[in-house]
């Protein structure tokens, strides 16, 4: 079975949120007003981190995009009381809205934070309906939701290629944030297919995970910022 | 739909499976993301090229219809721009399209002026009303008293709108997108009035100027592209990237080097450089010598001697007077030239960032300099003229004696006579003359495409002239601030509803032009611009209704495109490998037409997306270099030319209209790349910072403030949302007892905005800086009362040369609310 990941290159990444709103549109993710935003209630399943280290004028500026990790030992499922969350057969960190009681046990277990819950109803002016998504449904005020690397599209692509009669192949699933990252910063793909540009990347020497040492088994995996001008490629 | 690999699996997929329907939005079931397989949706799926309209970048797109509603943007892969990737503001565009304040029929004023009160008005009784105010006009004598303000971007929109007004016969054509000093540069030094075009792919030193690469310039999802290519894919060196800015932008930081730089200095930093090249011998000795004028002195034909550009540079501008000025330390200054002169091809770039300010000309062509003195000039990866697209030009017009006289009238911004702008009208010059209706009154004004009254410091000046005008017409989709003050709104289509052509901004040199159609229905009782210019010729009648004798904007489009067939240059959008392969071939000079007919290659074009010139030719210096002395020109004879002209109009002696124009150096000085220092109108003891409205990737778009999403990303680097802020450095903030989030008042001398301080270690102490784009009074829910307009507060200032407005040299004080 394909280990699904994703590898971002923090060198390419300019930080210009096409991937977080690339996201918004593609799961039906509702729109914040001020005064919600202002209480920390906006939803965005990526987003982009910034960190600013140094003092003027010796400053840098980390981006880091940040979807789910998709944990291979996940710690907001075993949390869970009502099995609402759980890894899936494609080995994705799965969320049944209808089932969860909106506990929040998962959003406090997530050691990335990207567990977000419903405060307030989703609501679209009628106008703006018409740009739903079909292939996704929408949540409901009261539960928890979170990226789930654009699983509907794995669905499709899977359907797809039944109907071809053939096996999925690299670029045939590819979550909506990373098809629109502008500088190519993000990759996907099978982590377990030697053949696979995730797999090569991976073994990179600047790959690293977030929080790596508790244990979770992240499968979004990130290559540092690397060989400024300087340290030139031979 | 068309043969599209890609197109072809997802219709598959549609057809593949099936099962409930999620019959509509509203009442849609909570599905279990697992239970697909079973609960499948059912719907009809298409997906169709057309171009991303939100900012001037060009990109192309895929919209992916669902039962008739534009669920999801995607890039085209086919398109050279974006190759398949987009931009958060083309992710945005749904927000735009399904925007519930978008205006739904055309719109009458009822009540005072600006008084915001609105009735349904017809099509038909808007063509009569117009056609008969235009008539009228033509019958007095006085066509000239129609002016269109037009933001339409490169395409053939700007044609029509030129024709039409050459037909009316009014020579007021105000391009509300004005030339940046870059461009101007670009014609002083080179005889070509058109941006810049350059190469990131190939260089491999880029030393920019506050240009805003990573900030929304241009055509963000293309230098996205190459910035990442530059980054880890291009195999062997890394090229190095440079940004010299007064702010810390996202540009800056992921620049390998940050050069802080006092604001208005640019210039200076870059004679500094040149300095060093010329004194250590690195420049291009062999381009200087055969193709610049102007470098060593010279005698001209007269036999008087000019000082040449080096003798200026060596006297005036050595590393540590540079350094003094700039606040650029000396050894950076010198590293930084060694760099530039041992990194080829590299480029010296900029925008108005670094030239809107009151010595922006002289500024735009100390930074060019740089590259005649690399000859960094139309080789691969340097700087380059991009080719034009081939259009078949439209007929000539007839145009009758009320048009013929109407056209040779003076344009009603024109800065003769004045003072102010030499080299390109100001927006202000146009506001003032409507108001005192010298040297006509005006009697009709068109906004297309542009919100003066939010995106420039000429709010009041601007309402004041529009509310004199006997009938303004706003093409808005929007009531943005400028519709607030029309009479008629005429609702322009949404840019997914409408045939509309989309030349790229430059970026290699070989020219784009993305083709976009409508990809569902117009939704509402609106109009295409370029259609009902079309039928208000018509209904005007005579010669005017002659020259405009196309149906729609689509068969002008396609009228156009067919010069592009005929020119077997280029090709329609294809696979990466049938596009070498065409490149390839077309440079060999092989034909390579595979259409039969232009009707093949329109449904083609249209299909794939649009066209690419494919490849640069370089080194063509019979057009690159377009100048008297077919030399890039250090000594700027066109400028010569123009302040000559301008003296003999006005009476005065060269030295009287540098005066005017307050230029302070004279001589051959004037005419040379040189460094003068900005003006300020207040003392920095009084208002001890620089206000630096900046821009923004997010804000790029006019409308951008009315997306939600927009609203709640644009700020996500500082932790805002739905709101402005002002970046303050944190000892700065300190000092005035100012703590993160606090609200602050920033004031100028003409007036006070209030926003949020963020405090930014990447904020230089002098400066302070607010995003533009946000603070509207108008546009729509989510952008109105949104934050604060810098626009609001900046000094209403310009550089006399070339009448551009100044923008970052208003200074503030800053104090808690």
């Amino acid at each position: 079975m394909p280990k699904w990941a994703m590898v971002i290159d923090l060198d390419k990444c300019t930080g210009c949120e096409a991937c977080v709103v690339a996201c918004k549109a593609e799961n039906n993710i509702p729109f914040s007003d001020p005064e919600q935003a202002a209480l920390g209630r906006s939803i965005g399943w990526i987003e982009v981190m910034t960190m600013i280290e140094g003092e003027y004028p010796q400053v840098k500026t980390r981006f880091i995009p940040r979807p789910c990790m998709q944990c291979d030992n996940p710690p907001c499922t075993k949390v869970c009381p009502v099995f609402a969350t759980y890894k899936n057969e494609d080995g994705l960190v799965a969320q049944i809205y209808e089932r969860c009681i909106g506990c929040r046990y998962c959003t406090n277990a997530c050691p990335y934070t990207v567990k977000y819950f419903n405060w307030f109803e989703p609501s679209w002016p009628t106008e703006m309906q018409r740009s739903l998504n079909p292939d996704v449904s929408t949540r409901s005020k009261g539960v928890v939701e979170k990226c789930t690397f654009c699983h509907h599209r794995l669905q499709k692509a899977k359907e797809v290629a039944k109907a071809e009669k053939r096996d999925l192949r690299e670029g045939d699933y590819v979550p909506a944030c990373v098809q629109t990252c502008p500088a190519a910063a993000m990759y996907f793909g099978d982590l377990d297919d030697p053949q696979s540009k995730v797999r090569e990347l991976s073994k990179n020497s600047r790959a690293f995970k977030l929080l790596e040492d508790l244990g979770t088994e992240p499968k979004v995996i990130y290559l540092t910022e690397g060989d400024w001008y300087g340290a030139r490629k031979s | 739909m068309q043969a599209m690999n890609r197109r072809e699996w997802i219709k598959l997929t549609a057809g593949a499976v099936s099962g409930l329907a999620l019959s509509s939005c509203t009442d849609r079931k909570l599905v279990p993301i697992t239970s697909f397989e079973e609960d499948w949706p059912d719907y009809a799926e298409k997906w169709i090229a057309s171009a991303c309209m939100q900012c001037e970048g060009g990109c192309g797109v895929l919209a992916r219809v669902v039962d008739g509603g534009v669920v999801k943007l995607e890039g085209n892969p086919l398109h050279p721009i974006n190759r398949g990737r987009l931009c958060p503001l083309g992710q945005a565009a749904p927000q735009l399209l399904y925007n519930p304040d978008r205006i739904k029929t055309p719109m009458k004023r009822v009540g005072g002026k600006g008084a915001n009160k609105w009735v349904k008005l017809s099509w038909d009784e808007a063509i009569q009303t117009i056609a008969d105010n235009l008539t009228d006009l033509r019958q007095k004598g006085e066509p000239q008293s129609l002016v269109v303000f037009d933001g339409a971007r490169r395409g053939l929109m700007q044609n029509l709108v030129q024709r039409f007004c050459d037909a009316y016969g009014t020579p007021n054509h105000i391009n509300t997108n004005q030339p940046d000093g870059m461009t101007l540069a670009h014609d002083l030094a080179q005889g070509l009035r058109e941006p810049f075009a350059y190469e990131f792919e190939k260089t491999e030193y880029v030393l920019s100027f506050g240009c805003g690469l990573l900030d929304g310039w241009r055509s963000p999802v293309g230098v996205a592209r190459a910035y990442g290519y530059l980054r880890q894919e291009r195999p062997g060196a890394k090229a190095k990237i440079v940004q010299v800015e007064r702010r810390f932008s996202t540009t800056a930081a992921r620049a390998d080097e940050w050069v802080p730089i006092n604001p208005g200095t640019e210039g200076a930093l870059a004679l500094g450089i040149a300095y060093v090249l010329i004194r250590e011998d690195l420049y291009d000795l062999e381009f200087v010598r055969e193709y610049t004028l102007g470098f060593d002195d010279w005698k001209d034909e007269q036999g008087v001697t000019h000082m040449g550009f080096k003798t200026l540079v060596l006297r005036d501008y050595r590393p540590d007077d540079v350094s003094g000025v700039t606040g650029v330390a000396v050894d950076t200054i010198i590293r930084l030239a060694k760099e530039f002169a041992h990194s080829k091809p590299g480029v010296a770039i900029a925008d108005a960032n670094a030239t809107s300010f009151s010595n922006g000309t002289y500024t735009a062509l100390s930074i060019h300099a740089l590259n005649a003195l690399k000859g960094n000039i139309d080789l691969p990866g340097g700087v380059l003229a991009e080719e034009p697209v081939p259009f078949k030009p439209l007929p000539e017009i007839k145009p009758d004696a009320v048009a013929e006289r109407g056209v040779t009238m003076p344009r009603i911004d024109s800065g003769q006579g004045t003072t102010l702008g030499l080299l390109a009208s100001p927006l202000e010059m146009a506001a003032a003359n409507i108001v005192s209706t010298k040297p006509y009154p005006v009697r009709v004004a068109f906004f297309y495409n542009s919100n003066p009254l939010f995106s420039t410091v000429l709010e009041s000046r601007l309402g004041q002239a529009l509310d004199s005008v006997p009938l303004v017409v706003s093409f808005s989709s929007f009531l943005d601030e400028t519709a607030q003050h029309a009479d008629l709104i005429l609702p322009d289509h949404s840019f997914l509803e409408k045939w509309q052509d989309s030349i790229a901004p430059p970026l290699s040199g070989t020219p784009v032009l993305s083709i976009a159609q409508p990809v569902i229905d117009p939704l509402y009782d609106t109009m295409h611009t370029g259609d009902f210019l079309l039928k208000l010729g018509a209904a005007i009648g005579g010669t005017v209704a002659d020259a405009l004798a196309w149906g729609d904007f689509k068969e002008l489009l396609k009228f156009s495109v067919e010069g592009i067939y005929e020119a077997e240059r280029g090709a329609v959008f294809s696979e990466l490998s049938d596009e070498a392969y065409l490149r390839e071939m077309q440079q060999r000079g092989w034909a390579t037409n595979e259409f039969s007919s232009y009707d093949e290659f329109w449904e083609q074009l249209v299909a794939k997306g649009g066209w690419s010139g494919l490849y640069h030719s370089y080194g063509r210096w019979g057009k690159v270099l377009n100048t008297p002395s077919h030399k890039f020109e250090f000594y700027s004879q066109r400028l010569k030319g123009e302040l000559e002209t301008r003296a003999r109009l006005n009476g005065k002696s060269v030295d009287g209209v540098l005066e005017d124009l307050s230029v302070e150096s004279r001589g051959d000085t004037a005419l040379l790349p040189h460094f003068e220092p900005i003006k300020t109108r207040v003392s920095d003891s009084d208002y001890p910072f620089f206000l630096n409205p900046f821009n923004s990737l997010a804000l790029a778009s006019a409308t951008a403030a009315n997306l939600p999403w927009i609203q709640e990303t644009a700020g996500d680097h500082v932790g805002v949302k739905w709101d402005s802020w002002a970046e303050i450095n944190p000892a700065t903030a300190a000092e005035l007892g100012i703590e993160d989030g606090e609200s602050i008042w920033i004031e100028s001398q003409r007036g006070r905005l209030k926003t949020k301080a963020k405090l930014h270690p990447g904020s230089m102490p002098s400066v302070v800086s607010v995003p533009s784009g946000l603070g509207h009074k108008a546009l729509g829910r989510w952008a109105k009362d949104r934050g604060s307009n810098p626009n609001s507060i900046i000094d209403v200032d310009h550089d006399g040369l070339s009448g551009l407005p100044v923008w970052f040299s208003t200074r503030v004080k800053i104090y808690k609310a």
